[in-house]
């Protein structure tokens, strides 16, 4: 069990933006030397907000498009530079749920169709043996293949679409299925049915997952790890209750910090004092941490050297010249005045 | 008036959402007395709210919780009068000592907008994307007061203030594509707060935006609300939200109140099972990574079907057949606390 | 970045849609609404079926005469004459028969340009949409340097060229509806493959041409067939100046384009040579066009 199922090395991915006559005006940093590893049947959480990079990243590993730099190896396979027939042949161990079902399911086609594509497009099996293991998909997703199989997406509500999506994934019996943001877009009550069933195919089925989210608590939730990326880098990486109850770094902070907690009497950090200012343009990203803009401890060597991720306990690396210690993590913040004052913790 | 939260505030702590006190609805700002909304089209009819009441004191923050489909952001349009017309009204709602409903839009228009403002969820598609963001605001107070230019101007800068925009005078000739959704929102607030309204409804505001984007604007609007003694209704499917800032939650549930109480005593005391339900299924950060979440099977009903018993009965754990033939009202049983429900948590079942 | 669950998105003001689930959006178009969502695709859709249905069945099964070769004796009959309905013309051809035989012509003309349009255009212009790259640059410009000249202008270019004749005719006036729809079916294409189900299709190990005939093209075919059905009006329109120009359908065949052409000379005498063509050709248009509209507006509602 030495080889780690999924292993991503200094992974780079930009989009050129072009001005409204065509000539290039600025690349957008999207992912920006991310390196991670996903044992098999271990659940890796990772969390940011809007410009992080995460589905990028998801986007990147799977290939399409394909990353600029970096090396992405699926059980010792080489992702990056495949093409084709090769590409295709790999592409049956990873497959991906995405954000909102109802955009991932095509319109046009009913359920059992949409479930059955990844085993006709592969060749499995007869036709009779494809459509058996289409109605134990749909069972397995607690669908009930007489009623559904025959119904478009749009005769699905959320959650139901969600579990075709799923289904879907699942047909090839992939090592790995990256869900990128699975629930976003469901119903509170619909949100832990389909995460109870994610949950359930794991230990069925011993599935590795990508779970990519923007809420912090529910990552934490389903993952072994988790990983936290702010505007295209990866700041924190660390199992998932460790995260929680020291985090390193301060955007982590922030983000802890911002979490809504259905318990009234819980005292509350203002957030203010965890993070200030606006996300800063991908673009043109801010020099040295990229978190500096925003950090309540930034200082100057924050803007001239970028903080390397580094091992700060066991199995938990930051990137950050000032990470947070554990005696820090629980106390109110100290005054913002201007970060130039903040003790230094090692 | 309201007691800052109970409980050691340390500095730089919130206090705590939701006063131990009950509220009173004497003199309450807006009184909703079972307000219910009908769409009909092509014969058939669709009840998304179904006999609704509450009440929003002066100055308080009420949440009203609930998942999509309960009818939450119907009955707010309903209060200010911005339904399709395929929609029929009735009951009541009075805001200051006056009746809302049936209100001809001549009058109404004194009152949105003015003294009931409202915030929506998507910023970027309330706010005109070939305006200025400070002409938009100068529209707005130009819409109440008959003011010059220039001081509409000094007003609309002093609001980009209010709602901590950073570089206020720059910004104000910006446009609504070049500010972030965090900002946009904030415009959104200082539009709305043009006409110093007595109530903002704000509905799903920071649902579309980051997470803490969300906590800033949450914290503003509180800041602010505070400061200028408005009331506030949080329109919202998070719990967790109403909990860290509403005074007051409001449950609802297929176009019904199911339940309703001051934020603590909710929270203790929950009673009715979907608002439980809805409390299972957050995920904590105290919980170790793979415990489960209590999932309650099934979907909200459709409100076209005619309701018989509890809506909440095809998926309640504790359902009996007494709640699937006859609803349970909607009443106060332990004080200030309401709900509707035959079997409530924590209760000796009744037989 | 937060997304909102799929129900509660909602735009400045409520667009009922949106309201939850269980809630069909009221169609627009207030106390008459529900007649005009009903009239907006049937009233026009029985129309175009019952015009089909007279040039195409009606002169198989009914009594209606043979437009041509009609006896000189019987020329210039009046309208309400026995046995011509709508009179005879100069050569003594029933004048209604000619009008269904006429329609006949020009919409099998239009239905044949307009299908070509659909598939090779359709095809085509999916096809650079997908794509992209310099196969999609050479592909629409040279549709481009079809699509810079006007319509007429081309399709009498090239008629020209060709000759007279009903094959011909079809020819050049797909020179017009070819491009035309490639051009909607590549834009619709742009917008469809960035779709995620597009994305799912390929990681579910869709090669490329199975994406775009089974996934792409089913999903922009709305889109066309009702850019079609409104291209027919115009494909009618540049078949009867075809005609009328002399490029087109020869007489003694009739269509509506020479009906018209011929019934010039008589404008004052007999108007009816040239307003009974004419009108017939306006209707048609005019269905079209309805039903076209109608399937727009109902397929961007939903």
């Amino acid at each position: 069990m030495s080889e780690p199922l999924l292993e991503v090395e200094h992974l780079v991915q930009e989009f050129t933006v072009r001005d409204r006559g065509g000539a290039k005006a600025g690349t957008v940093h999207a992912v920006s030397d991310v390196s991670l590893e996903l044992a098999t049947g271990e659940t890796l959480g990772l969390v940011g907000e809007t410009g992080s990079g995460k589905s990028t990243l998801a986007r990147a590993i799977l290939q399409a498009p394909p990353p600029k730099s970096g090396s992405v190896r699926l059980r010792g396979v080489e992702l990056v530079g495949l093409k084709r027939q090769k590409l295709f042949e790999a592409r049956r161990q990873v497959q991906m749920v995405f954000q909102d079902p109802f955009g991932s399911l095509d319109p046009k086609w009913r359920a059992r169709e949409l479930v059955e594509e990844p085993l006709v497009a592969f060749k499995v099996g007869t036709r009779a043996e494809r459509h058996k293991r289409v109605d134990e998909l749909l069972d397995l997703v607690g669908l009930d293949p007489t009623r559904f199989g025959g119904r478009r997406p749009r005769e699905l509500s959320g959650g139901q679409a969600q579990r075709v999506a799923i289904a879907r994934a699942l047909a090839l019996d992939p090592a790995l299925i990256i869900c990128d943001e699975p629930v976003s877009s469901l119903d509170v009550l619909i949100r832990a049915q389909v995460l109870g069933l994610l949950e359930r195919l794991r230990t069925e089925l011993g599935l590795a997952y990508l779970f990519i989210a923007h809420d912090l608590a529910l990552v934490k939730q389903v993952s072994d790890r988790v990983a936290v990326m702010y505007l295209g880098k990866l700041v924190e990486v660390g199992p998932a209750e460790s995260l929680y109850r020291e985090p390193l770094h301060p955007y982590t902070v922030a983000l802890l910090a911002s979490i809504p907690s259905p318990d009234p009497s819980a005292s509350r950090r203002p957030v203010a004092d965890t993070i200030r200012g606006e996300l800063p343009s991908p673009i043109d990203p801010p020099s040295g941490c990229r978190f500096r803009t925003r950090c309540p401890r930034a200082q100057d060597i924050c803007a001239t050297e970028e903080p390397p991720l580094r091992r700060l306990g066991d199995g938990h690396l930051a990137a950050c010249h000032f990470p947070v210690g554990a005696q820090e993590s629980n106390q109110t913040a100290p005054a913002l005045a201007g970060g130039a004052h903040d003790a230094a913790t090692d | 008036m309201s007691t800052n939260g109970v409980g050691a505030s340390g500095p730089g702590e919130l206090p705590a959402g939701g006063g131990e006190a009950g509220l009173s609805t004497d003199g309450a700002l807006l009184e909703v007395t079972d307000l219910r909304v009908d769409f009909r089209q092509h014969g058939s009819v669709v009840r998304a709210v179904d006999g609704l009441s509450y009440a929003v004191p002066r100055g308080r923050t009420v949440g009203l919780i609930g998942e999509s489909g309960c009818g939450k952001t119907v009955s707010s349009r309903a209060i200010i009068g911005l339904l399709p017309e395929t929609a029929r009204v009735t009951g009541s709602v009075r805001f200051e000592d006056q009746e809302l409903i049936g209100l001809r839009e001549r009058r109404m228009r004194a009152v949105r907008g003015k003294q009931i403002a409202m915030v929506f969820q998507d910023p970027a598609r309330s706010l005109n994307p070939t305006l200025r963001i400070g002409n938009q605001i100068t529209e707005a107070i130009h819409l109440h007061a008959d003011v010059s230019k220039a001081t509409a101007h000094d007003r609309a800068v002093e609001l980009m203030e209010l709602v901590r925009l950073p570089a206020a005078a720059e910004r104000f000739r910006q446009y609504p594509h070049q500010l972030s959704g965090g900002m946009r929102q904030r415009v959104m607030i200082a539009i709305a707060l043009a006409s110093q309204p007595k109530l903002l409804i704000a509905d799903e505001a920071t649902t579309a935006l980051d997470v803490t984007t969300q906590a800033q604007i949450m914290e503003l609007l509180r800041d602010l609300q505070q400061r200028l003694g408005m009331a506030l209704i949080m329109i919202s499917h998070d719990l967790g939200l109403a909990a860290s800032f509403a005074d007051e939650v409001l449950v609802m549930y297929a176009g019904r109140g199911v339940e309703r109480a001051p934020t603590r005593k909710l929270f203790e005391h929950v009673r009715m099972p979907y608002t439980r339900a809805l409390l299972d299924a957050i995920p904590r950060l105290e919980n170790p990574p793979h415990s489960p979440l209590t999932a309650v099977p099934g979907q909200p009903p459709d409100l076209g079907r005619e309701q018989v018993g509890c809506p909440f009965s095809p998926r309640c754990p504790s359902v009996t057949d007494k709640c699937r033939e006859h609803a349970p009202p909607f009443e106060e049983q332990e004080p200030d606390h309401r709900w509707a429900c035959w079997h409530p948590c924590g209760l000796e079942r009744t037989s | 970045m937060a997304v909102p669950p799929t129900e509660t998105a909602v735009p400045g003001l409520m667009d009922p849609a949106t309201l939850g689930p269980g809630l069909v959006p009221a169609s627009a178009g207030g106390r008459f609404g529900r007649l005009r969502s009903i009239g907006g695709i049937w009233v026009p859709a029985f129309l175009v079926l019952a015009i089909l249905f007279l040039c195409f069945l009606w002169p198989i099964i009914g009594p209606v005469p043979s437009p041509t070769g009609g006896s000189i004796l019987n020329s210039n009959l009046p309208s309400f004459s026995p046995g011509h309905l709508l009179g005879t013309d100069a050569t003594g051809n029933d004048e209604w028969s000619r009008l269904l035989y006429g329609g006949r012509a020009s919409l099998e003309i239009s239905m044949a340009v307009t299908a070509i349009g659909l598939l090779v255009g359709g095809l085509l212009g999916a096809f650079a949409g997908y794509v992209g790259g310099w196969r999609d640059s050479v592909i629409m410009r040279v549709l481009d340097v079809l699509i810079a000249f006007p319509a007429l202008v081309l399709a009498v270019a090239i008629a020209e060229r060709l000759g007279p004749g009903e094959v011909h005719t079809i020819w050049a006036l797909s020179f017009f509806s070819v491009p035309a729809l490639a051009r909607i079916a590549r834009a619709a294409t742009l917008r469809v493959r960035e779709q995620n189900y597009i994305v799912a299709a390929g990681l579910s190990g869709s090669r490329h041409w199975r994406t775009l005939l089974r996934h792409i093209m089913p999903n922009i075919l709305p889109e066309l067939m009702t850019f079609a059905l409104l291209g027919m009006g115009i494909v009618i329109v540049l078949e009867g100046a075809l005609s009328f120009l002399g490029l087109g359908i020869q007489p003694p065949t009739p269509s509506w384009g020479n009906m018209i052409a011929s019934g010039q000379g008589l404008l004052s005498a007999e108007p009816k040579f040239v307003l009974l063509p004419s009108a017939a050709l306006f209707i048609t248009v005019v269905c079209f066009n309805l039903l076209g509209e109608g399937l727009r507006a109902r397929w961007s509602a939903q």
